[in-house]
C-alpha cells in the first residue's frame, strides 16, 4: 500500500513529474544535462516528493456520541474503531498521526508523531476515552485550528450536532490554517429513522438530561424532515468549503466505509 | 319520553368502566436517551396537546357509546300528551273494550279497563263518551254522557266473557253509535284489546270507517307470542240409536305457538268417566284430528268431554258435548199384496243392517195394514204399494199432518189414478205416465242436490249418476214441493214436501230392483240410511257455540222444562217458540242442564276454538284495512294514547340508539387506532 493521499508538496524525488524552463538561480543540480548535449536547451527536471505528512484525527467524545439503538455498537465506539482504524493506514505510510479528542473542550491531545510504537500511544489513547459532556464542536475546531500549527490533513469524527453555520466557520477556519478536511459524520440508523414501538416515550438528552415526552408516530415525521435538513446542510457546509464530507450509519460495516471514503480520496 | 324497563338505567354503572380505565391506565412512558432532542424539541408540541384532548374524546365516545346501549335496552318512547287534550274543540269518544274469552288471561282485563280508565281521565270535560264491550257481537254499555264518574262506576261491572272476538263488528257498532251523536270536535274511537290475528279477517273485510273517524288502538299485551294448545272442534253425531258409538268422533287439536309439544295427553270423558286417553305430539302451528269410535254410550243424553293437559289457558282446554243416545221409533213398510217375491227385500235387507238407525221397521202388505195403527209409527214407506184403500189414505194424510213422515216409491204395482187421487193432500207431486227405457238403455239421476242431508254424503263422490234406471213416472211437482233430484230427461226423481207438521218423499222409480239397479249398486245403502235418517229428523247437535241460539223441546205436558246455565243458575231470559219450544241463547262454555221431568236432558256450548289462538294481528295492515288506506299516519297518531310497548315497538327508538351506539363505537376504534389509545403522562 503507498499510502492514504499524495503528498501535497512537490518537492525533488525520484518520481519525474514535468520539464520545466531554466531559470535564473535554479539549482544546476536538477538541470538535464543529457536534455542539453542534444539540443543545447536549458531545462530543469521536476519530481515528485514522497513527503511524509501529518494527519491529526479529532473524535468527538461528548455524551450524545454514547448512543446506540439499531445496533449494539454506540456511535463513539464506532467512531473509536474508524479512528483506530484510520490511524493504523496512515502509520503504516509513514505519515505522522495524532489523536485530539473533544467535547465541551479539548481534552485529549496526542502531537502527530510517526515513530515506531506510536501506534500503541494513539490505541491505547483511544481505548481510554470515556463519552460524556456536551457538544461545543464549533468551539473545539476553532481551538484545534490554533493549536495545529503544520498545516496537514483533519480527520473530524463526530455526529456533528452543532448549527452548520457555526461549523462553517469552524471549516473555513481550519481551512485558512491549511488543512485538508475530512468529515466522517456518525449517526446512529435510529437518528435518521426515528422509529421507536412504543406509543410515546420520554426522550432525554443524553447531554443536558433535559426529558421530553414525545408521541413518535406523531414526531416522526417532522423529525426526519429536520434531521434530512441537518445533514443536507452539513453535506453544502463540506461541499463549500472543500470538506470531505461522509455520513455513516453505525450499522454500515467499517471496511465498507473506509473503502468508501478511500475510494474517493484516491483522486486527491 | 317514557321508558318501558327503566331497571336498565343501573347499566349507567357500566360508564365507571371507561372512566376508571382511563384513569388507571394511564400509558406509562418509557425514559429512553436520545441524541438528536435539538429536532425532536423542533416538532410543534401541540399535537401532544391534541393527542391529549383526542383521548378525553375518546373518552367521551366511549362513555356516550355505552349510554346510548344503557338506553337502547330500557327501550325508551315519545308518549307525547293525549289526543284528546291537544284537540281544540270537544268531540265524541266510543271506548271500545275487548271482552271476549282470549281476555281471560290474566291481567288483560283489568288493564284494559285501566286503559279506559286513563282514556276517560284524559278526555275533556266536556267530551262525550260511550262504551261499548265487544266479542263477536259488540254490546251498549253506556251511551254518550260526559258523566266520567258514571263511566268509572260501570266500568267496574264489566267482566270477560266467554265468546270470540270480532273487530269488525266492534267497529261497525262504535261507528253506528257515533253516528248518532253531533259534535263538531273530532270523533275518535279507543280501541282496547288484545288485538288477535282470528278477530279480523283481512281477506273479507269490508268494513271501512268514516274519513272523520280516528281510530286509536290500545294493546294491553306485549309482543311476545303466547304459546297455547286448544281444542279446536269436535265432529260427532249428536243422536245415536245403538248401544256403540259406531262413527268416527274427531277431536281437533291445535296448537298454536311456533314451537312444538310433544306429550300432550287427551283425556275422553263420558259423564266424567275415562273412556279413552290418548297421547299426542303437536309440531308448531298444527292441527291434529285424533278420532274415537266404538264406545258405549247410556241411554239418553250422555254428557262427553274432552280434555287436554296443557299449562297454558285453561278455558280452551276442555270442550264440552253431548252423545244421545236414544231408542229407535217404530216404522212401518207397505208393500203389494200382490207381489210375487217381495220387492221389499232389498229394502228390509238395508234397514236391518243397521242397528243405528232412528227406526226399527214393520214389513206389511197393503191389505193387511189396520188404517188405526198408522198413529203409532213414526214413519211409514210405501214401497210399490199398489191400490191402496181410502181408509188406509185417509189415516196415512191424518198421519203426516199430524207430523209423521212417510217415504213413497212407485215400481210396476203402483196406480198413479189411485196415488194421485187418495193422496192428494200429501203427495209431493202428481205422477203422469210410466216410462220405460228401451231394451239396453238406461237413464241415470242426475241433476242432484247435493247440499241436502240425503245427498251431501254423496257429494265428493258423486257417483250416484252410476245407477242405471230402466223404469219410473213422470211427474209434476206440488207448488211447495222441492226436486231433490232429476232423470236425464229432467223428470223428477226425488221430490219432498211438508204438510201439516210431517214430511213426504216421493221417488219415482223403484226402492226396488224392478226399474233400476240401484240396490245391487254400493249407492244403495247409504241413500237408503240417508233417506230413513232423514226422515227421522232426530239429528241434534253434539254442541252448541257461544252466542248460538239452541231448541229446548217441550215436555209432554206442553211445557218447557226448566233450563240451568252451566254455572248452576236457573236461566230466566229464554224465550219460547210459537210451539211452546224453548229457546236458549248459549251464554258461557260447559253443560246447559234440562231438567226434563222423565229424564234430564243437557245441552253442550263451548267458546270459538279460534280464540285460542294468540298471534297478534298486523297492525300496519289493520289500521290501513279498516281506514282505507291512510293506514300509516292514523296509524303513528294512534300511537300516541296506544300502550307503551305498542308505541314502542311501533317507534323502536332503541333501533336507531344501538345503529348509534354501533358507529360511536366504530368511530371510536378507528380513533383509538390511531391514536393508539395514548395518555399522556403528568
Amino acid at each position: 500500500m503507498s499510502g492514504l493521499h499524495r503528498s501535497p508538496y512537490t518537492g525533488f524525488s525520484t518520481e519525474f513529474t514535468e520539464y520545466r524552463q531554466y531559470n535564473q538561480g535554479d539549482d544546476l543540480r536538477y538541470l538535464d544535462w543529457r536534455l542539453l548535449g542534444r539540443t543545447d536547451r536549458y531545462f530543469i527536471k521536476k519530481y515528485r516528493a514522497d513527503t511524509n505528512t501529518q494527519c491529526h484525527i479529532l473524535i468527538d467524545t461528548s455524551a450524545s456520541m454514547n448512543y446506540a439503538h439499531t445496533t449494539s455498537v454506540t456511535k463513539f465506539q464506532y467512531a473509536q474503531f474508524l479512528a483506530g482504524s484510520l490511524a493504523y493506514l496512515l502509520n503504516r505510510q509513514q505519515d505522522a498521526v495524532g489523536l485530539v479528542a473533544f467535547s465541551q473542550d479539548v481534552h485529549t491531545h496526542v502531537p502527530a508523531r510517526n515513530r515506531t510504537g506510536h501506534m500503541r500511544t494513539i490505541f491505547g489513547t483511544l481505548s481510554l476515552l470515556e463519552p460524556g459532556g456536551e457538544t461545543r464542536l464549533a468551539e473545539s475546531l476553532h481551538k484545534l485550528a490554533e493549536i495545529l500549527t503544520r498545516r496537514g490533513i483533519v480527520v473530524i469524527v463526530s455526529d456533528f450536532y452543532d448549527q452548520p453555520e457555526r461549523l462553517k466557520e469552524a471549516f473555513q477556519h481550519l481551512r485558512f490554517k491549511g488543512h485538508d478536511l475530512v468529515a466522517f459524520h456518525v449517526l446512529d440508523q435510529n437518528e435518521l429513522d426515528f422509529q421507536f414501538d412504543d406509543p410515546v416515550l420520554l426522550l432525554e438528552d443524553a447531554e443536558t438530561q433535559e426529558q421530553m415526552p414525545v408521541l413518535p408516530d406523531v414526531v416522526m415525521a417532522g423529525y426526519r424532515e429536520r434531521m434530512r435538513r441537518h445533514v443536507e446542510e452539513m453535506r453544502e457546509c463540506a461541499a463549500a468549503n472543500h470538506v470531505d464530507y461522509e455520513l455513516l450509519t453505525t450499522k454500515q460495516p467499517l471496511d465498507f466505509a473506509l473503502f468508501s471514503f478511500l475510494s474517493r480520496r484516491a483522486g486527491k | 319520553m317514557s321508558f318501558l324497563t327503566p331497571l336498565f338505567f343501573l347499566g349507567v354503572a357500566a360508564l365507571a368502566a371507561p372512566i376508571l380505565v382511563h384513569l388507571v391506565r394511564r400509558t406509562r412512558a418509557r425514559k429512553v436517551q436520545f441524541p438528536a432532542l435539538v429536532f425532536v424539541r423542533q416538532v410543534p408540541q401541540r399535537t401532544i396537546r391534541r393527542r391529549t384532548l383526542q383521548n378525553v374524546f375518546l373518552l367521551l365516545l366511549r362513555c356516550l357509546a355505552i349510554l346510548l346501549i344503557v338506553i337502547a335496552f330500557t327501550r325508551p318512547f315519545f308518549s307525547g300528551g293525549s289526543a284528546a287534550k291537544q284537540s281544540t274543540g270537544a268531540g265524541a269518544t266510543v271506548i271500545l273494550v275487548d271482552n271476549s274469552l282470549s281476555m281471560r288471561r290474566e291481567p288483560l282485563f283489568s288493564e284494559a279497563l285501566k286503559r279506559a280508565e286513563t282514556a276517560v281521565d284524559d278526555a275533556r270535560n266536556d267530551e262525550q263518551i260511550a262504551l261499548l264491550t265487544f266479542d263477536k257481537r259488540y254490546a251498549v254499555i253506556n251511551r254518550f254522557t260526559a258523566d266520567k264518574s258514571r263511566l268509572r262506576t260501570v266500568m267496574r261491572t264489566l267482566s270477560a266473557g266467554w265468546d270470540g272476538t270480532d273487530y269488525e263488528q266492534a267497529l261497525r257498532g262504535a261507528e253506528s253509535l257515533l253516528g248518532e251523536i253531533e259534535t263538531s270536535g273530532p270523533k275518535r274511537i279507543v280501541m282496547i284489546s288484545d288485538f288477535q290475528q282470528p278477530g279480523w279477517a283481512q281477506n273479507t273485510a269490508t268494513f271501512k270507517l268514516a274519513n272523520s273517524t280516528e281510530l286509536l288502538p290500545m294493546d294491553v299485551t306485549g309482543n311476545d307470542p303466547v304459546p297455547n294448545i286448544a281444542i279446536t272442534n269436535v265432529e260427532a253425531r249428536g243422536v245415536v240409536f245403538g248401544q256403540k258409538y259406531l262413527d268416527n268422533l274427531a277431536v281437533h287439536v291445535s296448537n298454536f305457538s311456533d314451537t312444538p309439544r310433544d306429550h300432550i295427553q287427551v283425556d275422553f270423558q263420558i259423564n266424567e268417566q275415562t273412556v279413552e286417553k290418548r297421547d299426542i305430539s303437536l309440531n308448531s302451528r298444527d292441527t291434529k284430528v285424533i278420532e274415537f269410535t266404538g264406545f258405549n254410550l247410556n241411554e239418553g243424553a250422555n254428557r262427553c268431554t274432552i280434555d287436554i293437559v296443557s299449562s297454558d289457558f285453561a278455558p280452551d282446554n276442555r270442550f264440552y258435548f253431548t252423545l244421545r243416545r236414544e231408542t229407535p221409533a217404530k216404522a212401518l213398510i207397505v208393500e203389494s199384496a200382490s207381489r210375487g217375491q217381495s220387492d221389499s227385500l232389498h229394502l228390509q235387507s238395508a234397514l236391518t243392517t243397521n242397528d243405528d238407525l232412528p227406526f226399527t221397521f214393520t214389513l206389511k202388505s197393503t191389505g193387511s195394514v189396520d188404517p188405526t195403527s198408522i198413529p203409532e209409527y213414526a214413519l211409514v214407506v210405501l214401497n210399490d204399494a199398489g191400490p191402496i184403500s181410502s181408509g188406509l189414505a185417509g189415516a196415512l194424510t191424518k198421519f203426516v199432518e199430524a207430523g209423521g213422515q212417510m217415504i213413497v216409491s212407485t215400481g210396476p204395482r203402483t196406480t198413479t189414478d189411485d196415488l194421485n187421487s187418495n193422496l192428494q193432500r200429501i203427495m209431493p207431486a202428481t205422477l203422469r205416465e210410466a216410462v220405460q227405457t228401451k231394451a239396453g238403455e238406461s237413464v241415470a239421476i242426475t241433476n242432484v242436490k247435493f247440499d241436502h242431508p240425503i245427498f251431501e254424503v254423496f257429494q265428493e263422490s258423486g257417483r250416484l249418476a252410476a245407477a242405471h234406471v230402466i223404469g219410473y213416472f213422470r211427474s209434476e211437482p206440488g207448488a211447495t214441493s222441492t226436486v231433490l233430484a232429476r232423470y236425464e230427461d229432467g223428470s223428477p226423481a226425488l221430490v219432498e214436501s211438508r204438510t201439516g207438521k210431517g214430511r213426504v218423499m216421493l221417488f219415482t222409480s223403484s226402492l226396488g230392483p224392478s226399474w233400476n239397479d240401484l240396490p245391487l249398486t254400493p249407492l244403495y245403502l247409504p241413500f237408503i240410511h240417508q233417506m230413513v235418517r232423514y226422515a227421522g229428523a232426530r239429528e241434534e247437535n253434539p254442541w252448541y257455540g257461544l252466542g248460538e241460539t239452541f231448541t229446548v223441546r217441550k215436555e209432554a205436558n206442553g211445557q218447557p222444562p226448566a233450563v240451568d246455565t252451566p254455572a248452576g243458575a236457573r236461566l230466566s231470559e229464554a224465550r219460547n217458540t210459537p210451539d211452546g219450544d224453548l229457546l236458549v241463547t248459549a251464554r258461557e262454555p260447559g253443560f246447559y242442564r234440562l231438567r226434563y221431568s222423565s229424564q234430564p236432558g243437557f245441552a253442550a256450548v263451548d267458546s270459538d276454538g279460534a280464540e285460542g289462538d294468540f298471534t297478534k294481528l298486523n297492525f300496519g295492515e289493520f289500521i290501513s284495512g279498516v281506514t282505507g288506506g291512510a293506514g300509516a299516519a292514523e296509524g303513528t297518531a294512534a300511537s300516541r294514547n296506544a300502550s307503551g310497548e305498542e308505541v314502542e315497538g311501533r317507534q323502536r327508538v332503541w333501533w336507531s340508539l344501538l345503529l348509534a351506539a354501533l358507529l360511536l363505537l366504530v368511530a371510536e376504534s378507528v380513533l383509538a387506532r390511531r391514536t393508539k389509545m395514548v395518555k399522556m403522562v403528568g
